[in-house]
């Protein structure tokens, strides 16, 4: 009746905690950082951020990752929490695709095309997000 | 500075009430956001998603490595959670506020009463024919700890549906929807309460995070609410989960409905005002 085996073991309990909380912690460490930079250079632009929101219905605003990035890495603190944003949502992408490589390792079809359907319905999520 | 101490503050709070109550800080950060920070509907549900996925994702990893996980449940549910939730954060971004607000509302109410009504486990030994073709069931310890009972599975496509609905929730309100996806669980598909628990636990950062990339790609979430919101709720559970074993949860539990209560009439005004 227990179907766990010894690969599915070592992969969950070993494997996945420690990229899991290595994602999770880069995450965080970039969040900390933006915000701290946001505080210390320019405490006036996160309120003015934060009152413009408040006046509006519907927030929108759409960057390409490549201006994310430049951006980023020219030291802008929204730019850099964006990004942030963006590697902790990845979590749970990185969790499906380990059991997705662990459903295949063992052959398993019926779980591999779970898994599979999963991923395609993440990927599915952002498609949709860019279009719509 | 003071916005963003305070907005930290009341998103570890939300946190810290979402972990000792079991439901997590999406149901309470969406109204605390709206009530006390005058955050629009809309950006309060993208940052919750976010939120969600970072606590689950720290959650669910001592789940799983512990043993409580049933990783095929979960693997298999996720296909109608995941479908729910792209479709409602794609629709998250049509639908009227107040219609938000009034599902909002009824969700309160369904965790209020799942949280009034949950009782202990009535596992079954064996598994339907889906379930076992599907290798569902599984073993847990008992309570005693020396030995180990077996369970079973059953009515899958039962569970499956309430998952969309779960799904759906999760990326129209930006919840986790876990005391939907653990009804489903424990009374639908008979797995015990602990499993059902710790694999809800597991869904729940997929679920969220499915929505979470919907508003990500659509540019919805604002990083300067966003940011702060994870990192807070996510010190806050951590708190929470530190202090849980240590507080008598059940004579916290008409507190908790009563806040529940609270949120949805709180909610349900604002969507009757605004309609």
């Amino acid at each position: 009746m227990d179907h766990t085996t010894a690969d599915e073991e070592r992969i969950l309990r070993v494997w996945t905690p420690i990229i899991l909380r290595t994602i999770l912690v880069g995450a965080i460490l970039l969040l900390l950082f933006g915000l701290l930079s946001i505080g210390w250079q320019s405490p006036g632009y996160y309120v003015g951020r934060f009152h413009r929101l408040q006046g509006h219905v519907r927030y929108q605003n759409r960057e390409s990752l490549t201006l994310l990035a430049s951006t980023a890495l020219k030291g802008d603190p929204r730019s850099i929490m964006t990004i942030g944003l963006m590697v902790l949502t990845l979590v749970p992408l990185v969790r499906v695709a380990f059991c997705f490589l662990l459903f295949v390792k063992e052959r398993d079809g019926i779980y591999v095309a779970f898994t599979a359907y999963v991923l395609i319905g993440l990927v599915a999520g952002i498609i949709l997000g860019r279009v719509g | 500075m003071f916005i963003m101490l305070a907005l930290l503050a009341l998103a570890a709070g939300a946190g810290f009430v979402g972990a000792l109550s079991g439901l997590g800080g999406g149901v309470f950060i969406v109204p605390a956001l709206l009530i006390f920070a005058h955050i629009p509907m809309g950006v309060a549900v993208g940052a919750s998603l976010i939120s969600v996925v970072a606590t689950s994702a720290g959650a669910s990893v001592a789940f799983v490595r512990d043993g409580w996980t049933n990783l095929r449940v979960a693997m298999a549910l996720e296909c109608a959670t995941v479908t729910g939730a792209v479709t409602g954060a794609y629709l998250a971004g049509i639908v009227p506020t107040w219609v938000l607000e009034l599902l909002f509302a009824l969700m309160m109410l369904q965790s209020a009463y799942f949280t009034v009504t949950k009782v202990g486990d009535s596992i079954l030994p064996h598994s339907d024919a889906l379930a076992a073709r599907l290798k569902l069931g599984g073993r847990v310890p008992a309570e005693s700890g020396d030995r180990e009972i077996t369970y079973g599975v059953v009515n899958v496509p039962g569970g499956a549906t309430l998952m969309v609905v779960a799904g759906l929730m999760s990326g129209l309100l930006g919840i986790g929807s876990g005391a939907l996806k653990v009804m489903a669980m424990d009374y639908v598909m008979h797995l015990p309460l602990k499993v059902s628990s710790a694999t809800s636990n597991f869904m729940i950062g997929v679920t969220a995070g499915a929505g979470a990339l919907v508003f990500l790609a659509r540019g919805d979430v604002a990083t300067v609410i966003a940011a702060p919101v994870a990192l807070g709720v996510t010190a806050g559970a951590l708190a929470g989960s530190r202090l849980l074993p240590h507080v008598n949860v059940q004579s916290l539990r008409m507190m908790f409905v009563a806040i529940l209560v609270l949120i949805a009439v709180e909610m349900g005004w604002r969507a009757l005002s605004g309609f």
